[in-house]
């Protein structure tokens, strides 16, 4: 036995190798301070992402709207930092003190990534530091494309410091296979650990949903600030703010199950059982939940574009389609959360009268469920493109043919998803997973061809009227908290999801839980503590939020006012 | 203004709620750790089975894909007119028992893919002690068949594991090439001698394809190409056989399809 490993060992035999914490016991406080830390975490790597885009959005089209746009995102970091930092800290030390022994693993394998993580951290704080506080000193000409430079490079630093802890997490997933039980910690190479099976899956699907989520956080922001404003121009601005974010969010949001279905291939390939029991071992119920939560984010998405068509003029010709919209996207959800490989014991299939439910069976399997939500997709779309029209008359000679062919394209896509949904009824399962591919491609394809036709169309297109941002009724911006709280909910169960399938694994058939917190719970317990972290981590961002009012005013900026002193 | 933040919280509390009230109200199931089997030797049959229906309902998984009509046949119910996994097992492989044929499966499920079915099951002994497999069988059998596994069998699974097919290696260690296709469960997608499926590229001519060193590596890293006319297919065959077989298994294996011209 190699001496580091032997002496591991001993620190293994000599002292605790579990510690308990009141009242929610060792592993709801370690739950809650992960849970909490990622949630700021996500925060703080999605909002300079937008942060950035919107400053180049300033520089290179001079519009200084979008400028005070990235700073206002910028300043809600500052203080979201600290918080991200506070709960890492506490999550270490609730690790090193009540997970002992596996604490001590995971540094002797990962050591040398964890002191390049703090190295990282402390650049990252003061890139942001001199992003947001040399706003107003580099603002013009080339000290402003340095200044946005800046803003880059903090999210390099921010995605590799990601990418560093999601090397950790992964790990305990999907350890390289020739790792065992008896393998000597200390003799595996830090890259072999770092580079195992999910880790790039879970880089790629993180990069996305930190988007997601800072987006919908700053819409509800946003939000939060209309609903508050005194002033009609502060209104307009915080509308325009909302919506932008809430834009940001749908749109990423629509590629996210991509990342996702590449992360669970990825699981299913390393080890099947692992992806059984995610898919229809004891969390087969989540699925549904998951699907009724996303039900929820489609439809309160769909329901702020459609209030907001009526601040746009012209767009009132688009209402009747509306309720249209609204039968595709609930059906569509109906049928996404119909369930259907539930765990039934002997009992519950003699009364089912099959292993399928005789009416609900169908609509429950993936050829359902893929065709509703590529459904859904196709009508989300169709809503922002009606909300993007609403006060454009197209010019070019070619509109109408133009309009005819993106609706052509839309009867194909829904056409080619409707025939490979009923087709994969009478395949075999091997052939029908592949019709997927098939279903997406032609969704995907449609947004592309359609967006660019539109773009093409909208070139000198006639204003029927100015958007009037500001003029909302207030519960559009309920439907933007709905939106944040769903986000982050969703956030907090797939995260249990994820870390589940290890079941009573530390580091998946490598190291054992051997603590009475074993057992992985069920889905009341984990909705109550997803619940609670919830609430933790949007109550500290309502205060992180009230702390950024009171050190600087609102940074809005009426359009055109400073567009001289953006950019070049 | 405080009508405004009353709002706002009472919006956000009465999402979580809603959220927490539904996860709440559908059926319950925690994963457990598995627990020893702690039967002697004189443990009744019943006694044995109730144990492997711990292990079936638990951590053995099993209720994920038996059951449910799609995935993998029918065990405690009727699978297609044959009846239960207790009144056809003895069937299904001749000169195989039954209690022979169920521990084979659980332990090398690849090698008895039930027609119209992929292969798909995890091996259940890497997942669970011996003893436990063979209080599985137990409860297997006792569905429509007779218990003939004794708490001998527990006692002497659980003391020399190493006598299990799981310790001895794939395919119980022989380098025989046959032996290795067949456990591998190789024509369960390929076609071999006019023998097997055709959902991934026929071997009976790989040999003039690829040589044995490009088997070899296909075999160990089945994404490291994809056969044209197969991409549909791709990320299908398992990654496992690398870790699986032995590296005698592996050019053994290779050898014998390159001779495949």
């Amino acid at each position: 036995m190699a001496p580091h490993h032997l002496l591991l060992s001993v620190v293994a035999d000599s002292i605790r190798s579990y510690g308990e914490f009141p009242v929610v016991g060792a592993r709801g406080a370690v739950w809650i301070a992960a849970q909490v830390h990622l949630m700021f975490a996500a925060f703080v790597l999605g909002v300079p992402m937008f942060a950035v885009v919107a400053e180049a959005i300033g520089i290179f089209a001079k519009d200084a709207k979008y400028d005070g746009l990235a700073k206002e995102f910028t300043r809600l970091l500052l203080v979201a930092y600290s918080a991200t930092a506070i709960w890492g800290a506490i999550l270490v030390f609730l690790l090193s003190t009540l997970y002992t022994r596996f604490w001590a693993y995971l540094t002797t394998v990962f050591g040398p990534s964890m002191w390049l993580y703090a190295g990282l951290f402390f650049f990252e704080s003061f890139t942001l530091y001199l992003y947001y506080y040399g706003w107003g000193r580099w603002k013009y000409g080339r000290a402003k494309i340095v200044h946005w430079t800046l803003g880059i490079l903090l999210n390099v630093w921010g995605t590799i410091v990601m990418l560093i802890a999601n090397s950790w997490l992964t790990y305990m997933m999907t350890p390289p296979r020739d790792i065992s039980s008896t393998t000597d910690p200390a003799t595996i190479k830090l890259w072999h650990a770092i580079s195992n099976a999910t880790w790039m899956p879970i880089n790629i699907h993180r990069l996305i949903a930190n988007v997601v989520f800072g987006g919908a956080i700053a819409a509800a922001y946003a939000s939060y600030r209309f609903l508050a404003a005194k002033t009609d121009e502060e209104r307009a601005y915080y509308d325009w703010m909302g919506y932008v974010g809430n834009f940001i969010a749908m749109s990423a949001l629509i590629v996210l199950p991509f990342a996702g279905y590449w992360l669970g291939r990825e699981i299913y390939q390393y080890d099947q059982s692992m992806g059984i029991t995610m898919m229809g071992g004891f969390m087969s119920w989540l699925w549904v939940i998951q699907a009724f939560l996303i039900a929820v984010l489609f439809l309160a998405g769909n329901y702020y574009l459609w209030i907001g068509m009526g601040r746009i003029p012209g767009a009132e010709r688009f209402r009747p389609y509306i309720k249209y919209l609204l039968i595709v996207l609930v059906l569509g959800a109906m049928v996404w959360g119909t369930p259907h490989t539930m765990i039934a014991d002997s009992k519950e299939l003699a009364a089912m009268g099959g292993s399928h439910h005789p009416l609900l069976g169908a609509l429950g399997v993936m050829s359902a469920k893929n065709t509703a939500v590529n459904l859904m997709i196709l009508a989300t779309f169709l809503s922002f493109l009606m909300y993007r029209r609403g006060n454009k008359e197209f010019t070019v000679p070619w509109a109408a043919t133009g309009t005819k062919i993106q609706g052509a394209m839309f009867v194909v896509a829904a056409a080619i998803v409707l025939f490979y949904g009923i087709r994969g009824y009478f395949v075999e399962a091997i052939v029908r997973i592949g019709f997927s591919v098939y279903q997406v491609g032609a969704v995907l394809a449609c947004i592309l061809c359609v967006t660019v036709i539109d773009t093409m169309m909208a070139r000198g297109a006639r204003s029927v009227g100015e958007i009037q941002w500001g003029k909302m009724p207030a519960r559009s911006q309920y439907a933007l908290f709905i939106l944040a709280v769903t986000f982050t909910w969703l956030m907090g169960l797939m995260g249990f999801a994820r870390s589940g399938i290890r079941q009573y694994w530390h580091v998946w058939q490598v190291m054992e839980d051997t603590s009475k917190y074993a057992a992985t719970p069920a889905l009341g317990y984990a909705s109550r503590m997803i619940s609670l972290c919830v609430l933790i981590f949007l109550s500290l961002v309502a205060f992180v939020f009230w702390l950024g009012g009171l050190a600087e005013k609102s940074t809005f900026v009426a359009s055109g006012k400073e567009g001289q002193n953006v950019g070049h | 203004m405080w009508a405004t933040n009353l709002k706002v919280i009472g919006v956000v509390l009465g999402t979580l709620f809603v959220y927490t009230l539904i996860c709440n109200k559908i059926p319950q199931m925690q994963s457990e750790v598995p627990q020893k089997i702690t039967l002697g030797a004189n443990a009744t049959p019943d006694q044995i089975a109730a144990a492997g229906e711990k292990v079936f309902n638990g951590v053995g998984g099993c209720t994920a894909c038996h059951g449910l009509g799609t995935r993998a046949p029918n065990l405690l119910t009727d699978e297609k007119g044959t009846g239960q996994i207790g009144v056809r097992c003895a069937k299904r492989e001749p000169g195989k028992t039954c209690k022979q044929y169920l521990f084979e499966s659980l332990d090398q499920p690849t090698a008895y893919v039930v027609s119209g079915y992929q292969p798909i099951m995890p091996r259940i002994t890497k997942l669970v002690p011996a003893d436990q497999a063979w209080a599985l069988v137990a409860y297997l059998e006792s569905q429509g068949g007779t218990i003939d596994v004794t708490g001998a069998d527990l006692q002497a699974a659980a003391a020399a594991p190493a006598a299990s097919g799981a310790a001895a290696g794939f395919a119980g260690g022989s380098t025989d090439p046959k032996a290795l296709i067949k456990e591998a469960g190789c024509r369960n997608c390929h076609m071999l001698d006019g023998e097997g499926q055709t959902i991934a590229p026929d071997l009976t001519h790989v040999g003039s394809r690829r040589d044995a060193a490009a088997i070899r590596k296909k075999i160990v890293d089945p994404g490291s190409d994809v056969t044209k006319g197969f991409e549909s297919f791709a990320g299908v065959m398992p990654k496992t056989f690398g870790t699986d077989m032995n590296a005698a298994q592996l050019d053994a294996l290779a050898q014998f399809l390159a001779g495949h011209k």
